[in-house]
């Protein structure tokens, strides 16, 4: 706690400001967790990570270049099963969360009753990580893409109704304020006041949105849900080429994703 | 016409902000407001559209006792009467053209704007209004990134296009420089006149009230203390308005 004094002899204190309590917190427990975690330096295998990458960015023995960088056409059926899902998933899932982020935020719905509730059910969405409703799709619909769709919506559910609440909640509400002055109903101020404000956001989260699930969804695959994260899980074991080449394909579809979502998102700003 | 029959306000909290108002405002009157902060200006003025309801009394819009309405009812009340504020109120990332467009959102159902459509005639009534102000150029830019005193007239071009008959401006200048705020002064002036609109406004300069507006009424602690043409506006009456007499730097808001 720092003390002033000025030349007057005037003297302010400025007060503790509490983030050092939160910071020192934190610190303590990593410190208290390291001592648990139990670290085995002989464990680890530089020589083989080596042996793995080499496996990986090579043509397995018996194929020529041509194989490896041929399995890519092989590719091209489950990349668009995963950009689709990817797709549908995050459009379904954000519009589905658009009613819900309206109930949840305090300056639309005032009362407790209405918000409290909602936002409890989406609390209790968005602890269920992605993989988790993934082998839950899969074990009521089967292995396939649409397994796949319904973990990202449900994902996407999940984030965007949190994201969207509140930015619903930090909209200059005086433009409400006019449009009920000239005698809009309560909807027509949502729309022309509210809406304007909230739909680039809006925008520019589900692009990135649609971002992160195209990369979760590559993982997805694994447990079944579809796509290209099926195509590594069947072949990691024996054809480290073929993960490989996939990971390259995979790494350049994430990157041109990554570009366009981010020139959108800039021209939305 | 707009009459006040001995209405009181009383906050939830307790404030008595309107302690028996009884006024009669004509149609094309231009009324300034004037009074200390906290003296229950702009309670008196959003009385008039029941942006505040009151506690009680009787509050007559033509004729038609304001109090009780609600619904449909208080939207076509509302409709008839424009509101311009101290910040503008605009939607800063919306067009200049569609923040004035939403002027016209109270004429329709609510189900054929949510999709955005207004017909052709709305849209002219729209330019009509930006040509008045002035800033028919300014259509479409983003209205943020226009200056004080064209985001007012932007707002005052969104009540025209209401086709109100009455205007109500709640601190219209406050936050405006003094040159913006006697061009905006003669916005309100030139409304007042040629389109025949009573003006109600609440202001903070004395000067300007009584330069502009034909009618003073001074308020103080909820209570009518001045009412009458700005040209019987003397020092006596400012004392009784504000407590104190005024000095002369405190007068003029230029």
């Amino acid at each position: 706690m720092a003390k002033y004094t000025i030349e007057n002899g005037k003297t302010i204190t400025k007060p503790f400001n509490k983030v050092w309590i939160v910071i020192g917190i934190v610190l303590s427990l990593v410190i208290i967790f390291s001592y648990f975690i139990t670290f085995e330096p002989s464990l680890i295998n530089l020589p083989e990570l080596g042996v793995i990458i080499k496996k990986m960015f090579t043509p397995k023995a018996g194929r020529t270049w041509g194989d490896y960088f041929g399995f890519i056409n092989q590719l091209w059926e489950p990349l668009i099963s995963t950009l689709e899902m990817s797709l549908a998933g995050t459009v379904i899932g954000s519009l589905m969360a658009v009613p819900m982020a309206i109930l949840a935020a305090k300056n639309i719905f005032k009362s407790r009753f209405v918000y409290a509730p909602i936002r409890f059910i989406m609390n209790l969405i968005r602890t269920i990580p992605a993989m988790l409703l993934a082998v839950l799709a899969v074990y009521f619909v089967g292995i396939g893409v649409l397994s796949g769709l319904i973990a990202i919506t449900i994902f996407t559910f999940g984030i965007m109704s949190k994201m969207l609440y509140e930015v619903i909640e930090t909209v200059d509400m005086s433009p409400y304020e006019a449009l009920e002055s000239t005698g809009a109903s309560k909807t027509q101020a949502f729309r022309y006041a509210i809406f304007p404000q909230v739909f680039p956001v809006f925008l520019s989260y589900l692009i990135y949105i649609f971002e992160i699930n195209v990369r979760a969804s590559a993982i997805l695959g694994y447990v079944g849900a579809g796509g290209i994260g099926m195509v590594i899980k069947d072949n990691i074991l024996y054809n480290y080429d073929r993960v490989g080449a996939t990971l390259i394909l995979m790494l350049v579809v994430i990157l041109a994703v990554q570009f366009t979502s981010n020139y959108i998102r800039g021209k939305l700003q | 016409m707009i009459k006040f029959i001995d209405v009181v306000k009383t906050y939830p909290n307790g404030t008595q902000a309107l302690r028996g108002i009884n006024l009669t405002i004509s149609d094309g009157e231009f009324v300034a407001i004037i009074g200390l902060s906290g003296a229950g200006k702009s309670t008196l003025l959003r009385s008039i559209n029941k942006m505040h309801s009151i506690t009680s009394g009787q509050l007559f819009i033509d004729d038609v006792e304001i109090s009780s309405i609600k619904g449909k009812e208080l939207r076509m009340l509302r409709r008839n009467i424009g509101m311009i504020f101290q910040s503008f109120n605009l939607v800063k990332r919306m067009s200049v053209f569609n923040n004035v467009l939403t002027g016209r959102v109270a004429y329709h159902s609510t189900l054929k704007t949510l999709l955005g459509l207004f017909p052709r005639k709305d849209k002219l009534l729209a330019l009509e209004s930006l040509e008045t102000m002035g800033i028919l150029d300014k259509s479409f830019q983003r209205a943020d990134q226009l200056s004080g005193g064209q985001q007012q007239r932007v707002a005052l071009a969104r009540a025209l296009t209401q086709e109100p008959k009455v205007i109500l401006a709640d601190e219209p200048v406050a936050s405006l420089d003094p040159i913006t705020t006697v061009q905006v002064m003669d916005d309100f002036a030139r409304i007042n006149r040629d389109y025949g609109i009573t003006i109600v406004a609440n202001m903070h300069h004395v000067d300007l009230a009584v330069k502009y507006a034909t009618r003073i009424i001074g308020i103080k602690d909820g209570e009518v203390v001045f009412d009458g043409p700005s040209s019987a506006i003397n020092d006596e009456m400012l004392v009784q308005i504000y407590g104190r007499s005024l000095k002369h730097d405190e007068v003029l808001g230029e």
